[in-house]
């Protein structure tokens, strides 16, 4: 595994509640320099549009340090959120951790 | 607390909860309880669920400024396959009118994402209608079984 390339996994809902430690840590690898980040949706039951605006940052961020936020094992409910203001064709979404790391090469 | 109001050929049940974001799994779970009673299918629970938990974050985001300023009644009424949702709050006025529309359909690379909460509740609802009155706001929701 590339060590540059950070991986994380939230889990459960990420709403209003819940989305400041998310944003929270997500920046927390941006800032110490890993500008390549995957976030794996596998245990993610639900996103809110606060969820969206913390990732379009992140990533925006990341691009600024010439890397990029991907995202993977999306459930078809969380999909459908990314699907519906176009998310999907904003970021990288993979079926698996291993297949997004290899994207960035 | 939930109270049951029962109607004849209808569901109409109601909920009050602090506005807090604790509150918001709360409110999820109560509307899953409605609809399945009701009979609604997954795919329109689902899209109740977020339209309501984008509303009620507005609430306590925008309408009161902060968490635990006030409670949020929520109320739904079942009847012949059209589920309406009503959201009250006794916050300041809110005006969908003064929110910034996101841009989703011109520069995906540079979305402005201001107003995407409302952009999703009127994505997934059939009607989204809101008033303020001399007893807050009040949001009216309907969805209707496809």
């Amino acid at each position: 595994m590339d060590p540059e390339i950070r991986c994380f996994a939230p889990q459960g809902r990420l709403d209003a509640l819940t989305v400041p430690e998310f944003e929270s840590e997500l920046r927390g690898h941006l800032d110490r320099g890993a500008a390549r980040v995957v976030v794996d949706f596998r245990d993610v039951t639900y996103i809110s549009s606060s969820g969206l605006r913390a990732l379009l940052t992140a990533r925006r961020l990341a691009k600024s340090q010439g890397g990029d936020v991907k995202l993977c094992r999306l459930s078809p409910r969380v999909y459908e959120i990314f699907e519906m203001v176009g998310f999907t064709q904003v970021f990288g979404v993979y079926d698996s951790v291993e297949i997004a790391q290899t994207a960035f090469s | 607390m939930s109270i049951n109001i029962d109607v004849s050929m209808s569901i109409k049940r109601e909920l009050v909860v602090p506005g807090s974001f604790e509150y918001l799994v709360t409110i999820a779970d109560f509307i899953a309880e409605v609809g399945c009673e009701a009979g609604f299918d997954q795919d329109t629970i689902f899209h109740v669920q977020m339209a309501v938990d984008e509303a009620c974050s507005n609430v306590i985001e925008h309408a009161y400024c902060g968490p635990s300023k006030g409670d949020i009644n929520l109320c739904c009424d079942c009847q012949g396959g059209e589920w309406v949702v009503t959201i009250r709050d006794k916050g300041r006025p809110f005006d969908p009118d003064q929110v910034v529309k996101p841009k989703l359909d011109t520069d995906l690379e540079d979305i402005k994402t201001g107003g995407l909460g409302l952009y999703f509740m009127h994505q997934l609802m059939d009607s989204v209608e809101f008033t303020f009155g001399k007893d807050g706001n009040k949001l009216r929701m309907v969805k209707r079984e496809v």
